[in-house]
């Protein structure tokens, strides 16, 4: 399982929210372009209609492939009362040919993405990761070098960390106060609960690019 | 990984296999020095999907199978013979396949036996089991050729290993033999330098041949 929250930041703060990660981070930021494709299984196939992820990496040497499957989000009152979703979440790393077998098995193309950024990938309590992504789409099947933002000026910031049930109020605790240092630029919250822009965000982005980011914890 | 060579013992017609043969076979390794290592473990699963409506399951792959293989205890490999496709991925796929629900599992084959080593050579004999079962369904044996990794270059000698293996077993007069089958790696976009998936598309072919054999015995 894994906990996360998610926020939208306008593309002209990105620079400062990088710099901001840097600082709170202190490891290098890592590239970020990955193709997305999200399978759906036939309409006959599985006593319910199930999804499944496949991510590409692309800027690898040799594109490696990941079967990603998120489950349903923690309910109830525990989980109303932590600020972080918490879902299961299962990854495989898997050879390049698992499409065509996804699709020989019955699973279609539902939509796919491109994902371009950078990723911050940390330890603090828990093993945290933020990444700041333009989400593209693609006029035709599979034509990444063809992809047009989804929602121009604004990019996606993902903060995820792996959890398990006996630690997942820890690693909750350790996302949402880590959150709160990237507050002035992004706010993040549960997904699918859109919290919009940050309204101090460009006097936080201008503090910030004037520091030159030697703010550290 | 270095080459490997994956065979099947074939019964003669009218004969059956029996945990005899792999006795024999082991007895037979070790009187040509093979010194035992300890024991290896595969295991085969044939998937089905699971469906709404049971009529229209022409439409899905029926020989798709998953194996897990001694060499690599952290992968799973999925095979699908009729598309010659073979996937590698870490055993977390299962977890996935689970929570999917749209395949699930409709039979399971162990393959267990011992491991010897001779000379540059590795060999494992083992028992094909359906699970919760004693029953000897096939006899498989693994053979590797430790220092060469390309399968064109080790098959003149791969060749020449295997009349020596022939002619030691053709001693002990036994009611079939071992068989290789012949396999066009390339149509499962597989190259000459042997790979786990080589053995995953070798143990899919061999159990399709042994069902084959099993099938046509019976008429």
């Amino acid at each position: 399982m894994e906990c996360v929250v998610q926020g939208i930041i306008e593309t002209q703060h990105v620079e400062a929210l990088e710099i901001l990660l840097q600082g709170l981070c202190g490891v290098q930021r890592e590239r970020l372009r990955v193709h997305e494709l999200c399978l759906k299984s036939g309409p006959n196939l599985g006593v319910v209609t199930s999804d499944v992820r496949l991510l590409c990496d692309l800027d690898q040497p040799d594109p490696t492939w990941t079967v990603k499957h998120v489950g349903g989000a923690m309910r109830g009152a525990g989980a109303d009362q932590i600020s972080v979703m918490v879902r299961t979440m299962i990854e495989s790393k898997v050879s390049k040919n698992s499409l065509r077998m996804f699709y020989a098995l019955g699973y279609k193309l539902d939509h796919e993405l491109l994902k371009v950024g950078f990723a911050f990938h940390f330890q603090r309590t828990a093993h945290i990761s933020v990444s700041v992504s333009s989400v593209n789409k693609m006029p035709k099947v599979h034509a990444i070098d063809e992809a047009v933002p989804v929602t121009h000026g604004m990019q996606i910031v993902d903060v995820t960390a792996p959890a398990t049930p006996e630690n997942y109020s820890e690693v909750a605790a350790a996302v949402s106060s880590f959150c709160e240092f990237l507050a002035p630029l992004v706010h993040l919250s549960k997904p699918f609960i859109s919290t919009g822009v940050v309204p101090t965000a460009a006097a936080a982005a201008a503090s910030l690019m004037s520091d030159g980011g030697g703010t550290t914890l | 990984m270095p080459i490997k060579w994956v065979l099947h013992w074939q019964p003669n017609q009218g004969s059956t296999v029996s945990s005899q043969i792999l006795n024999e076979a082991s007895e037979c390794v070790e009187s040509i020095n093979g010194v035992k290592e300890g024991r290896w473990k595969a295991t085969l699963n044939y998937y089905k999907p699971i469906l709404k409506d049971e009529a229209n399951q022409s439409e899905f792959p029926r020989d798709f199978l998953g194996i897990s293989l001694a060499d690599e205890p952290d992968k799973y490999y999925f095979i699908i013979k009729s598309q010659r496709i073979v996937v590698e991925a870490d055993t977390n796929i299962l977890s996935i396949m689970e929570k999917l629900q749209s395949y699930k599992s409709k039979v399971a084959l162990y393959f267990e036996g011992f491991q010897y080593q001779l000379g540059d050579f590795r060999f494992r004999i083992g028992k094909v089991v359906p699970t919760h079962s004693e029953n000897v369904r096939g006899i498989v044996m693994e053979v590797d050729y430790l220092p060469i990794s390309s399968i064109k270059t080790a098959n003149k000698l791969m060749e020449e290993f295997m009349e020596i293996w022939h002619e030691a077993l053709a001693k002990r007069s036994l009611p079939g033999k071992f068989v290789n089958i012949d396999i066009n790696f390339e149509e499962y976009g597989l190259g000459d330098i042997y790979t786990p998936q080589h053995t995953a598309v070798h143990y899919a072919l061999v159990m399709a041949d042994m069902i084959a054999t099993v099938q046509a015995a019976r008429g």
